[in-house]
């Protein structure tokens, strides 16, 4: 039996079997490549999907359980050619190296500026306890998250 | 060695989203062994990292209303057993006699697991031996709801324990009970890092205590330090009737923490997981004064 | 030279893209027709191949290909082509590849290496150093004297790999002295996997007799040669390209699995993917190398060095590879920092029945550099001096010899502890912590190097006004390509570094480059572009001279125009310009090419050196304030605060972000991050569950203060930033914890267990008995007597 996923706002068919994990779905299926298997145990955040606006790995979710949610990759974030605040934000404070992890920053902080305006400097960090960055040091990812809650 | 998880599969696994306990139980008990319940998955879709076999049929029992409910009430609280470590803590950050659970199901791992794992996959994965809610629940002396086609049944947590990993296909954990109580209740547990990791060592507690600071009744509850989380029986007992003062509590935890035995891990030596006992007891005694 | 500075801000064109996830890097890669394919790997750390069968592989659904030994008939390495790409016969290190297949998914491709029918003899391993080193031991490599040397000096034996030895002076008289102090020490490290977030990625195809190969690589031209020796064929039938790289820190410095790859797409006749699972980069990442180390020194009481010897031994695991090239950096890391009278070091490279290791930024840097400076607080210690005082006194400075008896220019590190001090002095922490834990101070200092080398670029002027610069460079998250680079050239031409397009690795276009690593890119690869850009500079100028009517020494470049100088808004635009001169003279372009000068070592110091003295050193000084809880263990960093020495600051933000970012890659390597090997053979550490990286709550802000005007021959002075951050944090870590706890810390990680044993006094002092007691002893071969062969 086919699955019916709604991503980015779009219809899209699978055959995949009902368990296979959302990830590589819309990865090698759908060629959604921003969504990162990482580490594959939902420790490290890079294939961060919204699940219905909850940030969720996409390793641990198997598709059959995805069906009827509104899916939103990375992708699917901005409209068009422009970049969210968090994006803006990242960029302007030159937090990117490899980049790996961003896609799955972008999907954690999209959630914590939706929900939590207040958030500290500590409620960040501990916001991104699932999200591991190898490059960074972490700090600018920090800060370009207060600044981009500021400007809200 | 995995080399990657499968994409492009061919279908040939069953997921069977229940909407009602009934259909549910019945799936299960149809399934037999092939089958299994898959609640907040953050366990089962990790087996190819654990070198396990997927089972070829799952049961979702995420989107039964009465699994996922939370009914507080003046003399207890039932929590169905498909509730997330986020809903539970969010639902339970009000009430100080559970300061315990709360505390257990809203540090776990990480903001995105406590959103996804549940409180029934906690008690429920026998090869899980650093449950936060475990302990937790262990020092509230929760009673176990056990489903299947035939009736409920309910059991001490600790009879559950000891039945889990031989409980047969089609019998559910479906629900947790614990009574409330004016117990000063607290978590500690021992992450490597600040956060993010399985803790090597929990601490779960609730006092009794009463104005003269007299311990009148004590449940503390050790997890991860061994294979499966259990009472401390002689703690509780040394601390009764007495004065509760955290460094004494940690005093005669460090007389008494010989009984333990470290399990074995990739992660840390066995005796750590037991020297550090006495510091947890002192800190969640601590945080229960507080409470 | 320039008018327009080439130091700025600049931001990185990549980000807008990454922050999208519209990046493809090699993982993202997706070719019609595209094959996947899967690696089949010993579960034994030592046996013998008694039977591979795969013909029931064949057969099986969707299987297009299968490659074994047969098909790679060559041996790799550095110094010693010791490395099959397949085990052939005998098995050295659990998940050594047997097998590799090609199918239309990747679960066929699994499922079809299942069925592959393998028996294996097991035969005894050698799992430590101390085992490989025990007389009698069952050798690694058994024919290892019929190996190819492709590198003439080191000393060979049996489980030694190689062996590299400094000599510099009369040690034995130093250590005979009778007014100094023998201060011994020793120290063990563990590995350390770079957790690169894409794995080990290749995508291959095979057309017209080539194979294209496009991985993700630090090192395309290594990749090309080593292909081509691998598969025996000749290394102009391979082409790279290197799309965005997802994190290498080093073990993208090497070969990995791109042969494999272009086997099954030759074999095929379709493209290949082939990714590493994360599990396979766990256990088969060529790790940081863990390392065992004993250091003496004699120090007269008034704090003179007059003498030090040490051995270190590194374990390369089953093949040689980069730790034979590394036995040379002991010299000029744990060789380095401080004046020595006299000096003799010896580091071994040994081989044992376990993974491969690798390189990782500051290869060898960081545990010498622990070692050293752990060992520099004893000596302190031990003579009653402060351990600032005792640096002060002795650091390298202007005219001062290096351990190889090079002589170091300026005095750096002095003004870098000057420096520290208005740092420290400035953030004024607390001595005593209320809550009962421990607190700890350290400062110490660090010598790096550029690993300079080869490197070639082109720039091409376009008739628009852009130029396109051409290198075998790639960018691996460090930002060198996307803004160091444009940087220079846009400031030499006195363009917006933005009209500089940066083409991607591609070795059919670019010439030859040693590869991204070891903080050269900016230097080596910015001096071949600086140089190309230049030759574009001076053809721009004669045209616009007689378009301009000026000579071209009274011309100036800058935003985007050549103006006479001093009156802005004269001559043409740039633009203008080289349209003229493409349609007078054809299009314009420049080529660079660098090299290192090659700075002289004492005759007779050094045997078995890849790099007898360093071209370009760098220096670090790092100091942090640690609170150790005396019942957990734990340890968390209060303050952390670096002072580097990068020559010149091109884009000072950049260089911030890649000490952030290197210092707490070192705090993982400091507190948490730990590699253990089980009684088979095999990692531990699997995945991320117990590998543990530091996350956010686990840092804290990088205090940093960049020091320039340190001599540097790197174009407009500057040095490699990228790489040194990581270098003293192992160091000032464990200077701190042991100065929190009184106790002798001599072993990275200082993981809570750790220290915790340290303070219980669980565990006696670190014995490495297996390194002799007398400093010749531990030699393969006495220095000095083949060591000139090569010279």
């Amino acid at each position: 039996m086919a699955l019916s996923l709604t991503v980015n706002g779009d219809r899209r068919a699978s055959a995949a079997d009902p368990v296979t994990p959302l990830v590589d779905i819309l990865r090698e299926e759908f060629h959604l490549t921003g969504t990162k298997p990482v580490c594959r145990e939902g420790f490290c955040g890079a294939c961060m999907v919204l699940v219905d606006d909850r940030p969720t790995p996409s390793c641990l979710m198997p598709a059959a359980l995805a069906e009827g949610s509104d899916i939103r990759t990375v992708e699917g974030l901005g409209t068009g050619d422009a970049l969210t605040a968090i994006q803006v934000a990242l960029e302007t404070c030159d937090a990117v190296q490899c980049g790996m992890c961003f896609p799955g920053m972008v999907v954690t902080l999209t959630h914590l500026l939706a929900t939590s305006p207040e958030a500290t400097r500590d409620d960040i960090r501990a916001a991104l306890s699932g999200n591991i960055c190898r490059c960074t040091g972490y700090e600018r990812i920090v800060d370009a998250t207060l600044s981009a809650l500021a400007v809200k | 060695m995995t080399a990657g998880t499968l994409a492009q599969g061919e279908a040939t696994g069953t997921f069977y989203i229940a909407s009602s306990l009934a259909a549910a139980l019945d799936a299960l008990n149809d399934y037999g062994p092939e089958g299994a319940a898959f609640a907040g998955g953050t366990w089962i879709m990790r087996a190819p990292i654990r070198h396990q076999p997927l089972k070829t049929r799952h049961v979702a029992i995420g989107k039964i209303p009465e699994l996922t409910e939370i009914r507080i009430g003046t003399d207890a609280i039932e929590i169905g057993a498909a509730v997330t470590h986020a809903a539970l803590a969010s639902a339970l950050a009000d009430l100080p006699d559970f300061a315990v659970l709360t505390a257990a199901a809203g540090r776990s791992a990480n903001p995105a697991i406590r959103s996804l794992a549940t409180i029934g996959g906690n008690l429920a994965t026998s090869d899980f031996s650093a449950a936060d809610c475990v302990p937790a629940l262990l020092c509230l002396d929760a009673q176990i709801e056990v489903s299947s086609r035939s009736g409920r049944e309910r059991m001490s947590l600790e009879a559950f324990l000891t039945q889990r990993s031989t409980l047969a296909p089609g019998r559910l954990l479906t629900k947790i009970v614990v009574q409330r109580s004016r117990h000063k209740t607290a978590h500690a547990r021992l992450p490597l890092r600040k956060a993010g990791d399985y803790p090597v060592a929990i601490v779960s507690l609730s006092f009794d205590v009463d104005t003269a600071n007299y311990v009148r009744a004590a449940r503390i509850a050790i997890g991860s330090v061994e294979t499966v989380a259990r009472r401390w029986d002689r703690l509780e007992a040394a601390l009764l009737d007495r004065p509760l003062a955290p460094a004494r509590a940690a005093d005669v935890a460090a007389e008494l923490a010989g009984e333990f035995v470290g399990r074995e891990s990739v992660e840390v030596p066995p005796w750590y997981r037991v020297s550090v006992l006495p510091r947890l007891v002192r800190r969640a005694t601590a945080a229960a004064l507080g409470a | 030279m320039s008018e327009i500075s080439a130091t700025m801000d600049f931001r990185r064109r990549d980000a807008r893209d990454k922050l999208r996830g519209r990046t493809r890097y090699t993982m993202d890669r997706y070719l019609p027709g595209m094959l996947h394919a899967a690696v089949l790997r010993a579960n034994v750390a030592s046996g013998r191949i008694v039977r591979l069968d795969t013909s029931r592989a064949a057969r099986m659904r969707g299987v297009r290909a299968i490659v074994t030994a047969a098909d790679a008939p060559g041996k790799i390495g550095i110094g010693i082509a010791d490395h099959p790409l397949f085990a052939r016969d005998v098995i050295r290190y659990d998940g050594e590849p047997l097998a590799a297949i090609a199918a239309d998914t990747l679960a066929q491709a699994q499922a079809a290496l299942a069925t592959i029918d393998v028996e294996i003899a097991p035969l005894p391993a050698v799992l430590t150093m101390a085992e490989s080193l025990a007389p009698a031991a069952p050798l690694v490599h058994p024919d290892w004297r019929d190996y190819e040397v492709l590198f003439e000096g080191g000393a060979r034996s049996g489980n030694v790999a190689w062996e590299a030895t400094v000599v510099r002076g009369d040690v034995d008289a130093a250590f005979a002295r009778s007014d100094v102090e023998i201060v011994e020490s020793s120290f063990r490290v563990g590995r350390q996997n770079h957790v690169a977030f894409e794995p080990r990625a290749v995508v291959a195809s095979y057309e017209d007799g080539r194979f294209h190969i496009e991985t993700s690589t630090q090192v395309p031209w290594t990749i090309r040669n080593a292909t081509a020796r691998i598969l025996g064929v000749p290394p102009s039938q391979v082409r790279v390209t290197v799309p965005p790289v997802g994190g290498a820190f080093g073990l993208k410095f090497d070969l990995a699995i791109e042969p494999f790859a272009a086997l099954l797409a030759r074999a095929s006749g379709q493209p290949v993917r082939l990714v590493n699972s994360r599990e396979e980069e766990m256990l088969t990442c060529l790790f940081r190398e863990n390392a065992e180390i004993r250091i003496r020194s004699a120090v007269t009481r008034d704090g003179e060095i007059v003498g030090r010897e040490a051995v270190v031994l590194m374990d390369c695991g089953a093949y040689g590879g980069e730790q034979i090239f590394l036995t040379t950096m002991t010299a000029h890391t744990l060789g380095g920092n401080y004046r020595l009278g006299s000096t003799r070091l010896v580091s071994r490279a040994v081989y044992t029945n376990t993974a491969p290791n690798g390189a990782f930024r500051c290869c060898n840097g960081v545990y010498c550099t622990f070692a050293l400076e752990r060992h520099t607080d004893e000596i302190a210690a031990r003579i009653g001096m402060d351990p600032l005082a005792f640096r002060r006194r002795n650091v390298l400075g202007d005219g001062d010899l290096g351990a190889t008896g090079q002589v170091f220019e300026g005095n750096v590190l002095a003004p870098m502890l000057d420096r520290m001090d208005t740092l420290r002095e400035a953030a004024a922490p607390s001595r005593t912590l209320a809550d009962g834990r421990l607190f700890g101070r350290a400062t110490t200092v660090g010598t790096w190097f550029v690993f300079v080398g080869p490197s070639a670029a082109t720039v091409n002027m376009n008739a628009d006004g852009t130029v396109t610069l051409v290198t075998s460079g790639v960018e691996i998250g460090s930002g060198s390509m996307m803004q160091s680079l444009p940087q220079i050239v846009a400031g030499t031409l006195g363009l917006k570094p933005d009209d500089v397009v940066v083409r991607a690795a591609d070795t059919d276009a670019a010439g030859y480059d040693v590869g991204v690593g070891g903080g050269r890119t900016t230097v080596s690869l910015g001096a071949a572009s600086l140089s190309a850009a230049q030759e574009v500079r001076t053809k721009l100028l004669k045209v616009a001279s007689e378009m301009i009517e000026a000579a071209p020494e009274d011309l100036v470049m800058r935003q985007g125009r050549i103006e006479i100088a001093g009156a802005p808004g004269s001559g043409r635009t740039i633009a203008d310009v080289a349209t003229r001169a493409q349609a007078q003279l054809g299009p314009v372009s420049g080529t660079g090419a660098f090299t290192g000068a090659g700075v002289p070592a004492m005759p007779g110091c050094v045997a078995g050196h890849f790099i007898d003295a360093i071209d370009i050193p760098v220096f670090a000084v790092h100091d942090c304030d640690v609170a150790v809880d005396p019942e957990t263990g734990h340890v968390e960093v209060l303050n952390y605060r670096v002072v580097q020495d990068v020559g010149r600051a091109l884009n000072p933000r950049a260089i911030h972000g890649q000490i952030q970012g290197g210092v707490v890659q070192g705090l993982g390597y400091a507190l948490h991050e730990e590699v253990t090997i089980d009684t088979h053979g095999r990692v531990r550490q699997n995945g991320f569950e117990t590998y543990r990286l530091p996350l956010a709550l686990d840092v804290v802000p990088v205090e940093i203060s960049l020091y320039e005007g340190a001599p540097s021959v790197g174009p407009l002075g500057t040095k490699g930033a990228g790489e040194v951050p990581i270098l003293n944090v192992g160091a000032t870590i464990a200077c701190a914890v042991a100065n929190a706890t009184g106790k002798r810390v001599q072993e990275l990680p200082l993981t809570p267990p750790r220290v915790l044993e340290l303070l219980l006094d669980r565990k006696g002092e670190l014995s490495l008995s297996h390194i002799a007691e007398a400093w010749v002893d531990n030699l393969v071969r006495p220095h000095g007597t083949a060591a000139q062969n090569r010279k």
